[in-house]
């Protein structure tokens, strides 16, 4: 099948596709398969029975009881449904078995399309040391450093020249900080090497210490990737993701405001280069730290589709999906796919299921009301509708919204707008905190890192400061009580006013509420 | 129709009221709110019709709210969520409120429910021990996050509702503290 660069069609006929996710992105996956007119199948758990996905397929088959490890992960079992429907190839989605070279590898032995890179090449990307030593020598950009232990001051001085200061110490047990310096001279080198060494004996009983380069205002920008199987690699631009909580991206964006045309090139370049390296084929991310100065530095790859696709979906115009399916039927990339660059611009954010003002306590539940937003440049991509309850055995993000506007200050003012004609409750949702991003100065003049987001959550300055005060919860649950008792009592009028004379009694009664007077909200 | 409504610290008096015009006219304390109300099951749309002096700026102004009954065991727990937040509000008639304070751990006073569904993953401390406000009795886990749900006063554990690896709902009991 790769002797056929033919654009009008490749020749892997894709008939029926098994989707083996579930939540939004399952959804995501069936409105392109519906689209190009491909049956489709989903997997669903007990926990998911009456899910958006398992609604909107053609065919749903349970797969095992809630708990992932006995359903969305069970490889083999995936694998033998898929023959046993007769579908022609298995969208992974994104986490699950997304990133299971061995899951891949079955795939290809039953015969049937893993719609995503050959398993060879998730292999290798999926170690951190392995894809590392690949990018180097691919003669791509990675953290100058090295993990090797340090014998002594006049290693460390030597190894810092190569590298260039400022430098970063860490200890090789490491983690928490502790061991860690930050050293921006060569003059400050050998008293921080001693202190790290002797924090790390303390903190680990293991005193080895190695030396990186220290990223200045670290951002993540990650560049997107489409390979075909005919040996061609492009670039789909580049994302903006430095604002995340523990590791997990929060809010993303496309083009990110500090990459200029000529960055972009570079990176599209370096991150087509490593494609290349492992014979990546499908849609990929590749992750790099860009410090102040523009210098980039490889991350990792991420042999899937991502979560935050649907940013450069909008600026580019294309439907990733459709040309992951596209790559798998063996079509070429054809002209339309060279050179792309961004129109406009997108915001994305994930909505959780979580209050991100009670140290983000999921809130699994059933949503109670929802009402999406619309109107110009919004786009929701959702797992759920209303009456639907959320689960207590999965990731708590439950939909995204993504706004695009001609330039990013009217995406901002778009998706701020939609924020407010959401409705989403039942549960608490991440809703809160995107409100505070969206009017947060920093934010909007574009000065992002991956550490600003935890920064202002840890300071509190986005805390509401109303909140323990207003009277409106108080008042609508007095409500909703008094009606709920008048329609058990069924008498008309009883229980709504029992007489206001015994008022002044239950006055004395109750004891007085301490925390001042009442405000509204 | 007389209430005592506690929402986290504050505990406060509130009297009810529906006029002829279907308005209620709701006494916080001593705010009094007249409110407009739209009810479909649990949501409820208020509009704010008239308010004393705190209130003024949100005169005319739409609040939409669901209310969601957790529990109603001596007083009746509410999930209140709205655009700014999830508020747990529980609701007591005077009476019940009285027999409470007179006996904690009586009429239910005592009683942990679960403010959320999840899976116990832990039962701290065994039936019988004593245990001091805010200590860990059960361990819930959902969506992967575990979250210690403690005694709300001091006294012994009369009782565990649940034992690990059971599934909980939003409103099951617990354990109860008397």
């Amino acid at each position: 099948m790769e002797s056929t660069p033919n654009p009008e069609g490749g020749d892997v006929r894709i008939e029926k596709v098994l989707v083996a996710n579930r939540g939004e992105i399952a959804v995501r996956v069936l409105r392109s398969l519906r689209e190009l007119h491909i049956r489709s199948a989903v997997i669903y758990s007990e926990a998911d029975r009456a899910s958006l996905p398992v609604l909107l397929a053609d065919e749903a088959y349970r797969i095992g009881p809630a708990p992932s490890n006995e359903s969305y992960l069970r490889a083999d079992a995936v694998v033998e449904l898929a023959v046993s429907i007769g579908a022609d190839a298995i969208h992974p989605g994104y986490g699950f078995l997304s990133e299971n070279a061995d899951f891949a590898k079955r795939c290809e032995e039953a015969g049937v399309q893993f719609i995503g890179p050959p398993s060879s090449a998730i292999a290798a990307m999926g170690s951190k040391i392995e894809s590392r030593r690949l990018m180097i020598d691919a003669g791509g950009p990675v953290v100058p450093g090295g993990r090797d232990p340090l014998a002594d001051e006049d290693a460390a001085l030597a190894f810092a020249e190569v590298v260039g200061y400022p430098v970063m110490l860490k200890a090789s047990a490491g983690g928490g900080g502790k061991g860690m310096r930050r050293v921006d001279a060569a003059g400050h080198l050998a008293a921080a090497f001693r202190e790290a060494r002797s924090e790390a004996a303390s903190a680990f009983g293991d005193d080895a210490v190695y030396l990186e380069k220290f990223i200045e205002e670290p951002r993540h920008i990650e560049i997107q990737i489409l390979g075909d199987r005919h040996g061609k690699v492009v670039s789909l631009g580049e994302r903006e993701c430095s604002l995340q909580r523990r590791n997990q991206k929060v809010l993303e964006e496309a083009p990110s405001p500090v990459v200029d045309k000529d960055l972009r090139h570079r990176m599209g370049e370096a991150a087509v280069r490593a494609a290349e390296a492992v014979g990546y084929t499908n849609a990929g991310t590749v992750e790099f730290l860009v410090d102040k100065h523009g210098d980039f530095f490889f991350l990792e790859m991420n042999t899937r589709l991502q979560v935050e696709h649907p940013v450069t979906e909008l600026v580019t115009g294309l439907d990733l999906v459709r040309a992951q399916i596209d790559v798998v039927r063996g079509h070429a990339l054809d002209a339309r796919f060279d050179d792309v660059q961004p129109r406009g611009h997108a915001i994305e954010v994930r909505l959780y299921a979580e209050d991100p003002f009670r140290n983000f306590a999921p809130s699994p539940g059933r949503l109670e009301i929802l009402r999406w937003p619309d109107g110009p440049g919004i786009r929701v991509d959702a797992g759920v509708y209303e009456g639907a309850e959320i689960p207590i055995y999965y990731d708590p993000m439950i939909a995204k919204l993504i706004a695009w506007g001609e330039d990013r200050t009217q995406a901002i003012e778009r998706l701020g707008r939609a924020l407010t004609e959401m409705r989403l409750e039942g549960i608490s949702t991440s809703t809160p905190l995107f409100e505070r991003i969206l009017a947060d100065e920093d934010f909007r003049a574009g000065r992002l890192d991956i550490t600003m987001l935890e920064r202002k959550l840890a300071s509190g300055e986005w805390m509401p400061e109303d909140k323990p005060s207003g009277d409106l919860s108080i008042v609508a649950a007095a409500i909703a009580h008094a009606i709920r008792q008048q329609q058990v009592t069924s008498t008309p009028g009883a229980g709504a006013d029992p007489g206001r004379g015994h008022r002044d009694r239950w006055r004395q009664a109750a004891r007085r509420e301490s925390t001042g007077g009442g405000t509204w909200i | 129709m007389d209430l005592i409504v506690t929402r986290g610290e504050r505990e406060v008096e509130v009297s009810l009221d529906r006029r002829e015009d279907g308005r209620w006219v709701v006494d916080v304390g001593d705010e009094s709110y007249t409110v407009d109300v739209a009810d479909a099951g649990e949501l409820l749309s208020l509009r704010l019709a008239e308010g004393t002096e705190s209130a003024r700026d949100h005169v005319g102004r739409q609040f939409e709210v669901a209310v969601r009954r957790l529990s109603s065991r001596g007083s009746c727990t509410y999930q209140v969520s709205s655009r700014r937040g999830t508020d747990h509000v529980s609701v007591t008639d005077p009476l019940t409120h009285l027999l409470q304070q007179a006996n904690p751990g009586a009429a239910g006073g005592g009683v942990v429910e679960a403010l959320m569904p999840g899976r116990v993953v832990e039962v701290l401390v065994a039936e019988g021990a004593d245990v001091a406000k805010g200590q860990g009795v059960v361990v819930l886990e959902a969506m992967k996050m575990k979250n210690e749900i403690p005694a709300e006063l001091d006294g012994s554990v009369k009782k565990i509702h649940v034992e690990a690896g059971q599934n909980v709902d939003a409103g099951d009991p617990l354990f109860e503290v008397g």
